[in-house]
């Protein structure tokens, strides 16, 4: 990791990491950074299980060290209220419907000449 | 995913009921959670606990951390469950083996940086442990001579969390300065060892003295400021035999509990107390939130209670006449269903002036008193 690289590269770094871990566990991406008035959803993802389509919305927080904490830790109860607003209305945007949806945060930590650690923590909403 | 369990007690009054502290290292997002009917001492534990086990070179669980202290329903209040409650966390993590906190009972408070503070009522709370047949207790390092004096359970003295994980682990343990114990040490007044022959005269006095020691009767002195009521007083415990094991266990408890620093040994001497005339009711009863802090009365037990200037004080007719006749006072404040046993049985030596206006005479502060 270059020492200049921006906050923003961080974050998109982050959620590459992310979406990859989230396929590595068999979940397909459907969108990344989907945008609208109320905020934006990181990651919408669908999950194929035995009780049907589960639609997963994740929240990704990624930080280049753990000197300001975990990034779990900074991923809060307004964040996942937010977040599980906006899941209603991604889903009458797209008309999409599911079994099931839930919501998960996943949290990296990039650190230079580190392997890069990725926490997926579901179910959090 | 993880969980392990440590043992504190609850202390209720004297009488101590142990507190199974369990921890869960769960899925979700970080966050501590505290349950168990905690009063706000102890829902702070979270944050004390977090800062001593960081600054410890432990790890905190970066994810959802419940800690649950049972029996759920009975209050819990206090500082002492923070060194449990860092053991369970610890131990959920496999820092050390689980199995090594069964049959023991931890109790301290933490400082940020992760050493152990002492705490009052290591007494009563280690006489409990004992009791529940828990075979080790650990305590702040500098109360271990406090908690020694229960016989039959093994004391371990510790100074901060990393001590205890080495402790636990049987590693060798690390040096730290150990915090030292504040408080008013206990058994002031028996070191003074006053004598009822250093007071010249006043022979029917004396013998008045002699003679209520001897029955443990309740007296009451009437004369005129000056004559030598108070000296005479405070020399009547010292008259009284040493107190037996039972008893010195009973009052060495009372003490611990009030805050007394009992300097690592019981106190076999009955003790004294002489609350002032203008003392509140509460602070002669007891009372407390939650954990109970006895008050003057209590701290006579099994002593002499001196009233100066009894008629004075409305609070000490008020809150003295039950326990004369019970024999008994009971800090019923200090727990709000749950009746505590602070109990007090005492020797009352009360004093009186005859008034200033001489019109009724003795009648008159004698009629306030009974």
């Amino acid at each position: 990791m270059a020492a200049t690289e921006s906050k923003k590269q961080i974050g998109i770094r982050g959620e590459d990491l992310a979406c990859a871990e989230l396929e590595r566990q068999g979940m397909q991406v459907l969108e990344r950074n989907w945008r609208c008035r109320l905020g934006e959803i990181d990651i919408v993802a669908a999950e194929t299980g035995p009780t049907g389509l589960t639609l997963v919305f994740c929240e990704v927080k990624c930080r280049s060290g753990l000197g300001f904490g975990h990034p779990l830790e900074a991923i809060t109860y307004e964040k996942m209220r937010t977040l599980r607003q906006l899941a209603a209305v991604w889903m009458r945007e797209h008309r999409r419907k599911a079994s099931s949806i839930r919501l998960d945060a996943i949290g990296v930590v990039l650190v230079t000449g580190q392997e890069p650690s990725v926490t997926h923590v579901r179910a959090v909403g | 995913m993880a969980s392990a369990c440590a043992w504190s007690v609850a202390l209720v009054g004297l009488e101590g009921r142990i507190v199974e502290v369990e921890a869960d290292i769960g899925a979700g997002l970080p966050r501590t959670v505290l349950v168990g009917l905690p009063d706000s001492a102890l829902y702070q534990a979270r944050d004390r606990c977090k800062a001593a086990v960081s600054n410890s070179g432990q790890e905190w669980p970066i994810s959802l951390l419940t800690i649950n202290l049972s029996p759920a329903t009975l209050p819990k209040a206090g500082s002492h469950y923070d060194i449990a409650i860092v053991a369970a966390i610890l131990a959920a993590q496999r820092v050390f083996p689980a199995e090594e906190l069964r049959r023991t009972v931890l109790l301290g408070e933490l400082g940020l940086d992760g050493r152990l503070r002492p705490v009052r009522g290591i007494l009563p709370a280690t006489l409990a442990a004992q009791q529940a047949g828990f075979t080790r207790v650990i305590v702040p390092l500098r109360q271990a001579g406090e908690a020694e004096l229960v016989d039959g359970i093994e004391v371990f003295g510790i100074g901060s969390v990393t001590q205890l994980v080495a402790f636990l682990r049987g590693l060798p343990m690390p040096v730290v300065e150990p915090i030292d114990v504040v408080g008013e040490p206990a058994g002031k007044y028996a070191n003074r060892r006053l004598d009822l022959a250093d007071v010249v005269g006043q022979v029917e006095a004396k013998w008045a003295c002699e003679v209520a020691a001897a029955g443990r009767h309740h007296m009451l002195f009437h004369g005129p400021p000056g004559v030598g009521k108070t000296m005479l007083a405070e020399r009547v415990p010292g008259m009284l035999p040493d107190l037996d094991v039972h008893d010195a266990l009973e009052v060495s408890a009372v003490h611990s509990l009030a805050g007394f620093n009992l300097a690592d040994q019981l106190i076999t001497r009955p003790p004294y107390s002489d609350p002032h005339h203008s003392a509140s009711v509460a602070s002669l009863v007891g009372g407390g939130q939650r954990m109970a802090k006895p008050g003057a009365i209590s701290c006579a037990h099994k002593g002499v209670l001196f009233l100066d200037d009894s008629t004075e004080a409305q609070s000490i007719r008020f809150s003295c006449q039950p326990g004369c006749q019970f024999e008994a006072c009971g800090s019923s404040r200090a727990n709000r269903c749950l009746f505590t046993r602070v109990a007090a049985q005492y020797q009352c030596v009360a004093e009186a002036h005859p008034p200033r206006s001489l019109c009724n005479s003795v009648k008159g502060p004698r009629s306030k008193v009974s």
